[in-house]
């Protein structure tokens, strides 16, 4: 006794979901996905914390030059300038 | 999905320009080039080494190559393609020596893993199978101040410092830095698809840490 | 092409949060694809997908261009609200969600499925989208893939039936 293909379940949701917010899933799969965001809060909230979490990763501070570094490398620069 | 290399874009008009710059000798031309670089090239670079101190000295060494290809660089692919390029093959070559060699197979995702604890579902025999035993919670009701606060992002921070080598690089390179899918696959050396379990595995797990961090 | 159109309470697209110029004595002005954030154009339901989206409210909207047509879902190029079907309130979203609860009920001791009863009740506060879907997946653990579309077919007759479509 075949079950349909037309239902996504929660637990096939939580892997689906970067497919999903990177859009990259196909047309059907989508549809199918959002069908089920449309009726499970349980999955609805799980995507948000998805989202909430790239937001959250998003805010961290991206590596800075230490100061020796920068300092070492405008060197190198000015080397390469006279070369 | 589309596993087909990403299509190689070219040097931009604006990447042409800090090119002539930069080999009119303009130093604040290479500062701004490094500061927009660095950061990607670290995380690029420690895919490829085991701690963060090589991971340093091969974003130096590849600044030295850079320099060194400068007046040669044809624009056929992006400036930070290049640079990114560069990064990559002292970084191998510096992880064959440290004897921790990653073979290119490597750094593709490996085996299966469970973005939720599987006991969060119900099982095969339940009436409603793969249903959620219990809802996750609804973080759009937290208070905003808890979502910014500093503790938040030190959780993200130190979820993302323990991943696997390979999901750290991609979700710093993508949600970090905020590099593209394209750039990731070109660095890591891996498909589109690839990258994308990479980036699932470490936003689910960097989810399920600021859950614990919420829950209490 | 008239389709139908499930709107939040406030008036946004239920998944990209577009909001949509409401119809007020007359339709609404038409919206290009474009202005949608939805990559691929204006999404809305035929009669038969009407229980698949169910939302809090529902408009009939009018499609224009090449309206390509999915398996669950309707897309166009351009498309305005005509008119908000106003039989879809709180008391036939409750009716529909009993009616949906009284189906699963039903079907799971007419084939003596044990667990289901304590799935249905508590799921009655989510609302008549969780309720559709309980009710067919019951038909489809007791008589496959076809008796879940036949359920969901059952939930859209229902639904044009009450609100008059």
């Amino acid at each position: 006794m075949a079950e349909s293909h037309d239902h996504v379940s929660c637990s096939e949701v939580v892997e689906l979901v970067t497919d999903y917010v990177e859009r990259a899933l196909p047309p059907d799969e989508a549809a199918l996905f959002e069908q089920h965001l449309n009726f499970c809060d349980g999955c609805a909230w799980y995507v948000d914390q998805i989202r909430t979490t790239v937001d959250t990763v998003g805010r961290i501070e991206p590596e800075e030059v230490p100061p020796d570094v920068r300092s070492q490398l405008l060197a190198a620069f000015r080397d390469w300038k006279r070369s | 999905m589309t596993e087909a290399p990403l299509k190689e874009r070219t040097a931009s008009a604006e990447e042409v320009e800090l090119l002539a710059r930069l080999r009119a000798g303009d130093e604040r031309a290479f500062e701004a080039l490094v500061d927009r670089h660095y950061g990607t090239m670290l995380a690029v670079a420690r895919a490829y080494v085991s701690s963060r101190a090589v991971a340093e000295e091969v974003v130096q060494e590849a600044w030295l190559g850079v320099l060194k290809g400068l007046e040669g660089f044809e624009g056929r692919s992006s400036l930070a393609t290049w640079i990114m390029r560069i990064v990559v093959n002292i970084a191998k070559t510096r992880g064959v020596r440290e004897a921790r060699s990653v073979p290119y197979a490597s750094l593709a995702p490996e085996g299966e893993e469970a973005a939720v604890e599987r006991d969060r579902f119900r099982g095969p025999g339940d009436a409603f199978p793969g249903h959620w035993r219990a809802y996750p919670a609804n973080w759009n009701s937290l208070p905003e101040e808890v979502l910014h606060e500093r503790d938040t992002l030190r959780v993200a921070m130190d979820a993302i410092a323990k991943l696997p080598p390979a999901q750290r690089t991609v979700i710093t390179m993508r949600d970090v830095q905020g590099c593209g899918p394209d750039e990731v696959c070109a660095a890591l050396e891996v498909s589109d698809g690839n990258q994308r379990i990479l980036l699932h595995r470490a936003r689910s797990r960097v989810r399920a840490a600021l859950e614990r961090h919420f829950d209490g | 092409m008239i389709a139908y159109k499930f709107l939040r309470p406030d008036g946004t697209s239920v998944f990209t949060r577009f909001t949509w110029p409401l119809p007020d004595d007359g339709p609404g002005p038409w919206v290009d694809a474009g202005v949608d954030p939805c990559r691929s154009g204006i999404h809305a339901c035929r009669r038969a997908d009407l229980p698949l989206w169910l939302g809090r409210s529902l408009y009939e909207i009018e499609l224009e261009g090449e309206v390509r047509e999915e398996a669950t879902k309707v897309v166009a190029p351009r498309g305005r609200l005509l008119r908000r079907i106003d039989a879809w309130d709180e008391a036939t979203r409750d009716e529909y969600t009993r009616m949906c609860a009284d189906r699963a009920h039903e079907l799971a001791r007419a084939a003596d499925l044990a667990g289901w009863d304590a799935v249905v009740e508590p799921s009655v506060p989510e609302g008549p989208a969780l309720l559709g879907f309980v009710a067919a997946r019951i038909a489809e653990k007791i008589s496959g893939a076809d008796a879940y579309h036949a359920e969901r077919r059952h939930q859209a007759d229902w639904l044009a039936d009450r609100l008059g479509l």
